[in-house]
């Protein structure tokens, strides 16, 4: 199974596509441990890309990049560049928390904050000074609208978000990372947590939300991926192996180690 | 026990390997025993206790016909002279409890944000056994101190005698603090990470993250530390009777004497003879103590119970 020499990855260019991320040989490390090796690649804008591979794969670390939460540990370190915007997000300088506004993110647990359905909705745009009850008011009708929680909720807004259910609690995160109106949209095995009805549903909202930003979702679910993704990258150990169209990847893979994975050999 | 059966044989005829479960549990008898036995001598102790200090409390109101509104509202205390109006005391008790409260929360708050938010795993180790030092030093040294050098720095740069409030509620405050800080600690810790990544991937500044998601995540813990400190700086009479000049009048000014429950007890017990309408006086003041730290407890596990809830 081992070899010395890198193997050959796959990597299918995409045309025609405004690239929102362009990654270029990234490297993390956690203490001294090389946890995402030599990733160069390119997401394509107002699309879903997944990333699959087995746990431990370097997947979620690499998720983690785009919006900077690999900063909140203390022993990750990165090399390389990742280019949004023209800018290397990677920069020690660049602001965090203007990144982390525009870049939107999901966790494997539903983690709403334990204070109103309203309260959990205003957070991002409180931090960012937003003032004005209209204004405030306004940004939860829409982002519960788009969450598809509004029906549920309107009329308990001031009552504790943990009298949610797991899948409402979900969606109320979903809802407070889109009052902030973010351009792109990181899920970190969103629904690893749900029950199918729940997932069906934040899958729903995925396809339509796609129109407006670039999603990108990490997940453990293969059948996931093939629903929803446009595009799919499959990581094995740290390296990317295979990246290209969702259909294309899965009817035909063409590294013989994302054919092994998708037959399920090993996972 | 026998159980007859045409296809077993009778186990308890042999030394068969089933029967090894009725030993072991012989053997834990004995501990189960003991368990429960020092679980009822602590619930008798404690009821008890309460028992004593009502038979000896209501004496006052039985034995000596001193009326129970006269006790709490009268505004004279003075065991000489007959009047037994703990008003003043109650007063004072409650105003070293407050004002100990409000100097020492923002400091304990601090340093328990401080240790649970801001320093690192190591800063942490650092800190922890500073702060038990503080919980370790018997409240006689506190006092000592607070005579020695906080009444007469009051004295000279402030103003007053000295003794009194001021003095007080920087003793006490100072003991209270590190029992406020451990608890708050303990309930930042208690908080889960994955709110406070939830915070910072919607923009968050670490201030931010804290004071929106953490504190309020961590304010039942707060709330509880600050009650239980102000449990102990309403009990504390060592410390304070050294520092408050102990002068049953109501206070007025934060740099003149005043008293409090537990310094009237401790300073006057020593003078009152055993029977007579001072001492169970005293005996009352104790009464009114061990209520307030009923109320105290009962307010803590209330807010306990809302946080689980």
């Amino acid at each position: 199974m081992l070899t010395l020499e890198k193997p050959k990855a796959s990597v299918t260019p995409i045309k025609k596509i405004n690239p929102v991320f362009q990654v270029k040989d990234l490297n993390i490390y956690y203490g001294d441990t090389l946890a995402v090796k030599d990733v160069s690649v390119q997401f394509p804008e107002r699309a879903i890309t997944a990333l699959i591979g087995p746990s431990g794969c370097g997947k979620s670390t690499f998720l983690r990049t785009f919006n900077r939460m690999n900063d909140l540990i203390p022993e990750a370190r990165a090399t390389g560049e990742v280019i949004y915007q023209e800018w290397n997000i990677l920069d020690p300088r660049l602001d965090v928390v203007a990144l982390r506004k525009e870049i939107g993110m999901l966790f494997q647990k539903p983690n709403p904050f334990p204070k109103s359905i309203y309260e959990n909705v205003v957070h991002g745009l409180k931090c960012a000074g937003v003032k004005k009850k209209a204004v405030l008011d306004e940004a939860v009708e829409i982002s519960l609208k788009q969450a598809d929680l509004w029906d549920e909720t309107r009329d308990r807004l001031t009552k504790s978000a943990l009298s949610l259910s797991g899948g409402q609690q979900q969606r109320l995160c979903l809802a407070r990372a889109l009052a902030l109106k973010p351009k792109v949209l990181l899920l970190d095995e969103p629904t690893s947590a749900l029950d199918p009805i729940s997932t069906a549903k934040i899958e729903e909202l995925l396809l339509e939300l796609m129109k407006e930003m670039t999603i990108i979702i990490v997940t453990h679910n293969m059948q996931q991926a093939a629903r929803i993704a446009d595009y799919t990258a499959f990581f094995f150990q740290g390296r990317l192996e295979e990246y290209g169209a969702t259909a294309a990847l899965f009817e035909a893979p063409k590294v013989e180690r994302t054919k092994q994975y998708l037959s399920g050999q090993f996972g | 026990m026998t159980i007859q059966s045409p296809h077993s044989k009778d186990l308890s005829q042999t030394n068969h390997w089933l029967l090894e479960g009725m030993k072991r549990y012989r053997r834990d008898l004995g501990a189960h025993i003991f368990i429960y036995a020092v679980a009822i001598f602590i619930i008798l102790a404690s009821l008890s206790l309460t028992i004593f200090l009502i038979t000896k409390g209501v004496q006052l109101f039985t034995h000596d016909g001193v009326s129970l509104f006269t006790m709490i509202f009268g505004s004279v205390w003075d065991l000489h002279d007959g009047k037994y109006g703990a008003l003043p005391l109650i007063a004072g008790s409650f105003a070293v409890t407050v004002l100990a409260a409000l100097f020492a929360t923002p400091l304990s708050i601090g340093t328990a944000l401080f240790m649970g938010e801001i320093a690192n795993k190591r800063g942490r180790k650092w800190m922890q056994p500073v702060i038990e030092m503080l919980v370790g030093i018997p409240s006689v040294v506190y006092g000592f101190i607070g005579l020695t050098v906080i009444v007469p720095f009051i004295r000279e740069h402030i103003g007053g005698i000295g003794f009194g409030l001021l003095a007080s509620l920087i003793v006490v405050g100072v003991m209270i603090a590190p029992t406020i800080i451990s608890i708050t600690v303990d309930g930042l810790l208690g908080v889960d990470q994955s709110l406070r990544e939830g915070s910072y991937a919607l923009g968050a500044t670490r201030w931010q993250m804290i004071s929106r998601v953490v504190i309020p995540a961590a304010s039942p813990a707060i709330l509880s530390a600050i009650l239980l400190g102000m449990a102990r700086a309403f009990g504390e009479a060592l410390a304070v009777q050294m520092v408050i000049g102990n002068t049953a009048v109501f206070p007025k000014s934060l740099v003149y004497p005043a008293a409090t429950l537990t310094t009237t007890i401790t300073s006057s017990l020593g003078e009152t003879v055993e029977g007579s309408t001072a001492n169970h006086s005293l005996w009352a003041l104790g009464l009114i103590l061990l209520a307030m730290s009923y109320v105290f407890i009962l307010v803590i596990r209330w807010i306990g119970r809302k946080r689980n809830a």
